[in-house]
């Protein structure tokens, strides 16, 4: 339904970003299956039922993520004669992963119950960064 | 459509979803998986529909079916990977322990793994860089 380059109009992120995601997911699936079957506990007994580790290629990708954004705003900020679209381009990039790692780290917490958090309350950063996402999709031309 | 309206409904269908996860999982309600799901079945109806204009469209064009299809590769795959893993989710939620985990996750992997593929090719054309 989307072209790359109309996802990358859409969700303000690169092609670099969007590479990096997809990467990270691809390994949490595969730390995913481990777990769920069991094979986790069996390879490493530190690890055992924690939730925090098998999330962990995302939080890894997150940070990538986060440091590519602080480099790209630098860049953008001292080349760019425009300041405000760096300094847009930047809060944005900050709103996407810090609402996307608070949900993470809320997850975590609920699936090993260290929280009394209902489902809800963990998934509301993501309708907060659902809310961003639609006032960027107002905004997009309706030529295209 | 435009790419505003696009990506509404792409919102729209994504919210609708959410929150019928968030009451799923909450132990509130006991519904199907394959209900709680339904918003995702309207999505992909709607993007095979889109993906067969597409390819009538451009049928006008080509006589041969096998380079019609070979032209929307990505398309086609993309589709009915995403139509599998969401099935095979759907059935491992509802029946446990029927299907093994890592066959569940084997379509959604691939289709992660033909999407990282897509975008890798289109960094490597555009920036001449990666693979």
């Amino acid at each position: 339904m989307f072209k790359l380059s109309e996802l990358v109009r859409w969700l303000g992120l690169t092609e670099f970003e969007i590479l990096l995601n997809l990467c990270g997911l691809l390994m949490f699936t595969i730390t995913l299956s481990l777990k769920i079957s069991g094979a986790l506990n069996n390879i490493a007994l530190d690890v055992k039922s924690d939730w925090f580790a098998v999330f962990s290629p995302l939080f890894f990708i997150d940070i990538f993520n986060a440091y590519f954004c602080v480099i790209v705003g630098i860049r953008m900020y001292l080349d760019s004669d425009n300041k405000r679209k760096a300094l847009n381009r930047f809060m944005w990039s900050t709103y996407f992963l810090v609402l996307i790692a608070i949900f993470k780290y809320l997850l975590c917490l609920k699936l090993s119950g260290k929280t009394g958090l209902e489902y809800s309350e963990v998934f509301s950063p993501i309708f907060v960064l659902l809310q961003l996402v639609a006032v960027r999709a107002c905004q997009l031309p309706n030529s295209i | 459509m435009t790419l505003a309206h696009r990506a509404l409904f792409t919102w729209f269908i994504l919210l609708v979803f959410l929150i019928l996860l968030c009451l799923r999982l909450d132990p509130r309600t006991t519904w199907n998986w394959f209900v709680t799901f339904i918003p995702l079945w309207i999505f992909d109806g709607i993007l095979v529909i889109y993906v067969i204009i597409k390819i009538i469209r451009k049928w006008r064009n080509l006589k041969r079916l096998r380079e019609l299809l070979l032209l929307y590769k990505w398309n086609i795959s993309g589709v009915l990977l995403t139509i599998s893993s969401q099935l095979f989710i759907c059935l491992t939620l509802e029946f446990p322990q029927a299907i093994p985990i890592y066959v569940t996750m084997l379509p959604i992997s691939t289709l992660l793994l033909l999407a990282i593929i897509y975008v890798a090719g289109r960094l490597r054309k555009r920036e001449g860089w990666l693979l």
